[in-house]
């Protein structure tokens, strides 16, 4: 006993005596900068053990990370691989939800090719354009950013030019002078709907981080790195006009027995959708939620089959059943 | 305009960016180009504006668009008034996905300035940045923060701790001395 008492005081007096010969010249010399690299350089790291946007995979592989965990999240995991084809996983490095939701974008206008939607959706930017004009920034700051999202956009339907292969879409989503760059668009674009509808998202940003509208767009909606949550992703889907499905995998079980996986469907609100009629509009972007993290999922195309031109009840009893 | 008697540097290379469909095969060059491309809409921006904020003079390097400096003016009822205060960036070429390195050159005693380096403390110049600030409106920021300092996330302690302790008329003094000693404008 007494060896092991002895031995930490001893390392404890030597780290201190070296500590005040080069510690504290180290500390002052140590700038944020150095630290803010660090801290840096250890999150990309992490966040290098994964692409910006991953491959295909089967849902069920999910499981392997939850072997040890909850079971209520196995069984899940089980009823989700029924329903969804597939999952594309995507970096966590904060802004997980908009990569999620541009690929998924983009990859669905490359294969449905819907050129009806691509005008829709530019009108759209060119509104959220005008917003942030309206609200006082300067155009040179965010031009770029919208720049490079219509050239994807454009890009992404084919017959001309500049058109890409899915492949090259992954490839693209992967390099970093256009993925961050279309993610920082649709920062600017989620910055701008809440700020235009300031009055609707103020109860919710209160609830969520007790700050003001404007501080909360300043320090978690523009700044890269900053988590989406209801508030971000609600005004996105706003603003551009396009529902998007969560699906959540998480610890919640259901009262009604059986295992089902809950979701929630933002839908935009009529200002920007084409008719306006907000019956059964099914999102064809559908994310998966885990606590603090979105990745894509791909439905099954039976399931789409069935349930196209379904009504909404039909479509929650079959995911149930 | 000034910028066309100059034609042989950063100029030339603004025109690529436009281009676009290539941009895959050399990604870290189109990354050098996104950010040419801003910093020379900003330095337009500058020459156009120079008259619209007197308080704040930016001044990009002659060879390297990376690099800018800017002289500001302490603001009015601080101790820092009448003082001139030089600032140094030195942008990455990362930006504006990443922040623009700021200091000062000029000493200033404030809580929120490194003493010896002139380092500053402020949210946007790190985990707050966005690209929707601009060199000029860090500026701005950085004028504001001399006027409204944060003594509870000090990097000059000293100066961090007489307002803390609520010794204002120290902070100022000190303050004061500082902007006297190295912060005005030599005559003639």
């Amino acid at each position: 006993m007494q060896n092991k008492e002895e031995l930490p005081v001893n390392a404890t007096v030597e780290v201190v005596t070296s500590g005040k010969a080069s510690d504290v010249d180290d500390w002052e010399a140590i700038k944020d900068n150095d630290i803010m690299q660090q801290q840096s350089a250890i999150l990309a790291e992490e966040a290098e053990k994964i692409q910006y946007v991953g491959d295909k995979e089967p849902v069920s592989s999910l499981a392997a990370e939850y072997q040890s965990g909850s079971a209520i999240l196995l069984e899940k995991i089980k009823v989700l691989n029924e329903q969804y084809a597939a999952l594309r996983r995507t970096r966590g490095d904060g802004n997980c939800f908009f990569r999620s939701f541009m690929f998924s974008y983009l990859e669905h206008i490359l294969e449905t090719q819907d050129k009806v939607e691509v005008d829709r959706v530019k009108a759209s930017v060119e509104k959220c354009r005008k917003t942030l004009l309206d609200l006082g920034y300067t155009e040179f700051t965010f031009e770029d950013f919208f720049g490079l999202f219509i050239e994807q956009l454009e890009s992404v339907l084919q017959g001309n030019e500049a058109s890409i292969s899915q492949e090259e879409l992954v490839e693209r989503c992967r390099d970093q002078s256009i993925s961050d760059y279309v993610v920082m668009f649709f920062r600017f674009v989620t910055s701008g709907e809440i700020k235009r509808r300031s009055e609707f998202f103020e109860p919710f940003i209160m609830g969520l981080s007790n700050a003001t509208v404007e501080q909360f767009c300043k320090s978690s909606v523009e700044p890269m790195g900053e988590e989406s949550d209801h508030v971000h992703i609600t005004a996105l889907s706003d603003a551009l006009g396009v529902p998007i499905r969560v699906v959540y995998l998480d610890r919640s079980s259901c009262d009604t027995g059986g295992t089902s996986v809950n979701h929630h469907d933002f839908v935009p609100t009529s200002e920007g959708t084409a008719g306006g009629a907000s019956e059964a509009i099914k999102p064809y972007i559908t994310l998966l939620y885990r606590p603090g993290h979105y990745d894509i999922l791909y439905c099954n195309n039976v399931f789409i089959v069935q349930n196209k031109g379904a009504s909404f009840t039909v479509l929650n009893s079959l995911s149930s059943s | 305009m000034r910028i066309y008697r100059r034609p042989n540097h950063f100029l030339q290379n603004v025109q690529v960016v436009a281009v676009g469909s290539s941009y895959l095969v050399q990604s870290a060059a189109y990354k050098m180009q996104a950010s040419r491309a801003r910093l020379f809409k900003e330095y337009k921006e500058v020459q156009r504006e120079k008259s619209a904020d007197p308080d704040i003079q930016l001044v990009c390097d002659d060879s390297n668009i990376f690099k800018w400096t800017a002289l500001i003016k302490g603001p009015s009822e601080t101790p820092y008034e009448a003082g001139v205060f030089q600032l140094a960036f030195s942008v990455p070429e990362q930006y504006p996905l990443q922040p623009p390195q700021v200091r000062f050159l000029t000493k200033i005693f404030h809580p929120n300035v490194h003493f010896k380096t002139g380092e500053i403390c402020l949210d946007i110049l790190k985990n707050a940045w966005s690209p929707a600030w601009t060199l000029q409106s860090v500026c701005r920021a950085i004028i504001a923060l001399m006027a409204h300092p944060e003594p509870d996330s000090p990097l000059n302690c000293d100066s961090g701790n007489l307002l803390r302790s609520g010794d204002i008329r120290g902070f100022q003094s000190m303050a004061r001395m500082y902007t006297n000693l190295a912060a005005m404008p030599k005559k003639g």
